[in-house]
């Protein structure tokens, strides 16, 4: 386990690098001018140019780029171009905020998706397992700012049982706060539950179908008994990289809610500043995504490492 | 870019009620001819009386989109940005939502000599937040501050031809002069919001606005977070006695019309800074929503390239002009509230307005005959620009077909469209055909002087009119309205045979708000905020 470790965490800085050269040359690329984006298209074109000069976007993008990845590695990450703030601030106060947001909907998602997912499993090709099949189908492929403006609309526009924006006010309770993340966090759970809810199905079936289980029920074990003791850790451990999945989106992918529920979370931002060129802002931003991501991917092997015995001793499944 | 990208109580029905009426004479003097002393007194101060229905206190939450740089007033553009300086900062000159102008922290000007020279005398008795007393060397240094190209204003552009640097000069502690570079009668239009930079700040602002937020303006900015919003609370040393009412105001950023909509459904804000018509006119006199809505100076101008086929030919721009069904543009645009425009840069709101020129309307008999004459069977073009102007680009396209015009529909992000070198490629004054959205602007000059004068700056039509430029420079300089309405007849005129724009409708604005909770709350041509006024029920 340790080389395992040691292995995949030497990759990230590697990754990153390459991460960081792909982003800044997908940026050189993009339409537009940071420095008339600073000034708006009343400022005059001396203005503009002087403004280039004054950023540094007149060297040449290799210097930039090195000037730039020294900096991220030194710990300097310099100010946003447009909003004149420090990138670490802005990118760390988004990150807490999506962070939160996004274990709120985990949280959430889990139980929901497993149960459902176990349910449909242990009753396959019934009722039961056709409504969640077809349900978690729909959902699925419903936007998740389709859900999420009818769930404004009902909840806080026609019964204003919750607030319209997922900004949590300074001064907001505990209990204020999860008032405000709710809505956003169910449009989230309802796009993600099909998703896991199948994944957790399908291993759900086998599992059930598994000549241990069969022997198990043969030795006078009950229905629910196979399940609790056979049934449930087997078929939730290749659930275990489809939640790894989800909560890489959930980390970073949710731009659509993000805007729709007012909340500044970190995909907002990442969308802002790759429209505005403002590179200091993208690349840090881009960068600490690829790190979280992959910590998320990592955890992801470890904890199946740790729950699936074959993958731990190197033994195929059979 | 522009502010397209934005009742309770009107000024003069309380003005009125509050048996102030005589006010009323002076606030409408303020727009008056050149050469004439201009200005309210400050009696305007004795005007703090609070409506009968209406309280002290509260705090008005309003949604506006995030600004998208850093707030600073001197490079400021965007309508958020602009609305919480305004609440801090004051101007000279404040620009009412009819386009009168009102004495703000100068109480009167005058110009000796038709129209060279303007002196401003300013209020006494105000302080800034920080008691810094307002005085004229700090006015000096507020314009000094804008006229320096260092600083990168766009102001500049406003100022273009007309005042230099060095043109600012201090007569007396209460007494600012400014010597222009030309006769420039609507001068005061100049350094009041309609040119929305020129708000005076102290003399050692340094480009700080968020944390060192000094003003003379009616609130104090407490706090600023560019994800988040600006909390502002009464500022106990605004100058107006009595003003403002709310103890405060909250702007929340939210980066979604939709999201911003909602908000004020929901009862999240109380008010919006840019309300969009189309979006909330359907929510007029639903629950607690109501509506306020003004006409505006702003439009989207189809700019067609005139050195260029198929443009070069006139023939080919009037076809085009002729094709619109204005009505039409106006409905699916600005839902209605907008004014027919007639292809030249004089609003109805400008008093100089020409009033017999006849209106433009669709004719496809016409646009036949004028094609034929310019020897085109068969006109396409591609019309360039960016999602602000979608839904106008779509109808043009829609409208143009109907006639046997097709149109190519080339959008682009808004950092490419207005992106590139204004000398040589940006897309918006070098495409063959494109949409701009102009915000409103408090005078004609405004877009006559850099929109369609010979080798102007925004001359993306590239118009060249020796008579135009003439007539243009002579309006600037008229010291009569006969003499100014004299020559805006010929730019209409040149402008609406001409066609080198198409300006079909002038926008309206529109300021969403919650009826049942406040008063006072006004839509402006500008999207500006004046939130003096404003009280909760």
């Amino acid at each position: 386990m340790r080389r395992f470790l040691l292995r995949r965490l030497a990759a990230i800085p590697l990754t990153l690098v390459a991460v960081s050269a792909l982003v800044f040359a997908a940026t050189e690329l993009i339409p537009g001018d940071v420095a008339r984006a600073i000034l708006g298209r009343e400022a005059s074109e001396s203005a503009v140019r002087a403004l280039r000069v004054q950023l540094g976007l007149d060297r040449p993008a290799a210097t930039r780029y090195v000037d730039w990845l020294g900096g991220f590695v030194t710990g300097r990450w310099g100010d946003s171009y447009t909003l004149k703030v420090p990138v670490r601030d802005l990118v760390l106060d988004r990150l807490g905020a999506s962070l939160l947001l996004a274990l709120l909907a985990f949280v959430l998602l889990v139980p929901v998706a497993v149960t459902l997912g176990l349910v449909a499993g242990i009753n396959h090709d019934r009722p039961a397992d056709r409504v969640i099949s077809v349900t978690g189908l729909t959902f699925g492929a419903t936007p998740e700012f389709v859900t999420g403006v009818i769930l404004l609309v009902v909840f806080s526009v026609k019964l204003r049982w919750l607030p319209a924006s997922a900004q949590i006010p300074p001064d907001a309770s505990p209990v204020e706060a999860l008032n405000h993340l709710l809505l956003p966090a169910l449009s989230l759970v309802i796009l993600c539950t099909g998703y896991v809810a199948r994944h957790v199905r399908a291993s759900t079936v086998t599992a059930v179908e598994s000549a241990y289980a069969r022997a198990a029920e043969l030795r006078g074990f009950t229905r629910a008994q196979v399940v609790r003791r056979h049934v449930l850790r087997n078929a939730t451990v290749p659930a275990t990289s489809a939640l790894g999945v989800q909560l890489q989106f959930l980390l970073g992918g949710l731009v659509a809610v993000e805007l729709l529920f007012n909340y500044p979370g970190i995909g907002a931002l990442l969308l802002q500043s790759a429209i505005d060129k403002d590179l200091p802002t993208l690349q840090t931003t881009a960068m600490v995504l690829g790190i979280l991501y992959m910590l998320v991917v990592l955890g992801a092997d470890v904890v199946y490492r740790v729950l699936d015995p074959r993958v731990r001793l190197g033994v195929a499944a059979r | 870019m522009d502010m397209h990208s934005q009742n309770l109580l009107d000024r003069r029905r309380f003005l009125a009620g509050s048996g102030v009426a005589g006010l009323l004479a002076l606030v409408a003097a303020c727009s008056g001819g050149a050469g004439t002393s201009t200005g309210a007194s400050s009696q305007q101060s004795a005007t703090g009386s609070l409506p009968a229905t209406s309280k002290r206190g509260g705090t008005l939450r309003a949604g506006s989109p995030p600004p998208p740089t850093a707030v600073d007033p001197i490079t400021m553009y965007d309508g958020t940005a602009i609305a919480i300086v305004q609440l801090v900062a004051d101007y000279l000159i404040w620009l009412d939502k009819d386009f009168t102008l009102v004495p703000r922290l100068a109480e009167r000007w005058e110009t000796p000599d038709g129209g060279k020279t303007w002196s401003f005398a300013l209020r006494h008795g105000v302080v800034f937040s920080d008691g810094t007393p307002l005085d004229a060397e700090t006015v000096k240094a507020s314009f000094d501050r804008l006229l320096d190209p260092d600083n990168k204003s766009a102001a500049l552009s406003a100022f273009d031809t007309v005042l230099a640097k060095g043109g600012v000069a201090v007569k007396d502690p209460s007494t600012v002069v400014f010597t222009l570079e030309r006769a420039f009668s609507d001068f005061p239009y100049l350094v009041s919001a309609g040119n929305y930079n020129t708000l005076i700040l102290k003399k050692d602002y340094a480009g700080d606005f968020t944390k060192k937020p000094i003003g003379t303006g009616p609130f104090l900015l407490q706090s600023y977070d560019p994800s988040k919003g600006a909390t502002l609370v009464r500022n106990p040393k605004y100058w107006e006695q009595g003003k403002p009412y709310l103890d405060g105001v909250e702007i929340k950023f939210y980066a979604d019309d939709q999201a911003d909509l909602l908000a004020l459904q929901g009862g999240d804000v109380d008010t919006q800074i840019l309300s969009r018509p189309a979006l909330v006119s359907p929510l007029k006199g639903a629950g607690d929503i109501a509506i306020d809505q003004v006409k505006s100076t702003g439009f989207i101008a189809l700019t067609l390239r005139t050195d260029q086929a198929p443009f070069d030919r006139k023939e080919v721009r009037q076809a085009v002009a002729y094709a619109l069904d204005r009505p039409g543009v106006n409905a699916t645009t600005y839902d209605g509230i907008g004014a027919l425009g007639n292809d030249h840069l004089f609003a109805a709101l400008f008093p100089a307005a020409p009033t017999d020129l006849p209106q433009r309307a669709k004719d496809p008999a016409k646009v036949a005959a004028l094609l034929a004459a310019a020897g085109v069977s068969k006109l396409s073009f591609p019309l360039t620009f960016d999602p602000p102007s979608k839904d106008y680009a779509l109808t043009v396209q829609s409208q143009l077909k109907e006639v046997g015009i097709e149109v190519t529909l080339d959008q682009r992000t808004s950092a490419d469209f207005y992106g590139g070198d204004q000398e040589k490629d940006t897309p918006w004054l070098f495409t063959k055909a494109n949409l701009v959205g102009w915000a409103g602007r408090a005078v004609p000059s405004q877009f006559i002087i850099p929109m369609v004068k010979s080798k102007a700056v925004w001359n993306g039509s590239k118009y060249a009119n020796p008579a135009l430029d003439a007539a243009a420079t002579a309006y600037d300089a008229a010291t009569t309205d006969a003499d100014r309405k004299a020559q805006a007849e010929i730019i209409a005129k040149a402008l609406n045979d001409d066609v080198p724009v198409i300006i079909s409708v002038w926008s309206g604005n529109v300021r969403a708000y919650n009826g049942k909770k406040f008063t006072g709350v006004q839509a402006h041509p500008a999207s500006y905020v004046d939130f003096t006024s404003v009280s909760a029920l």
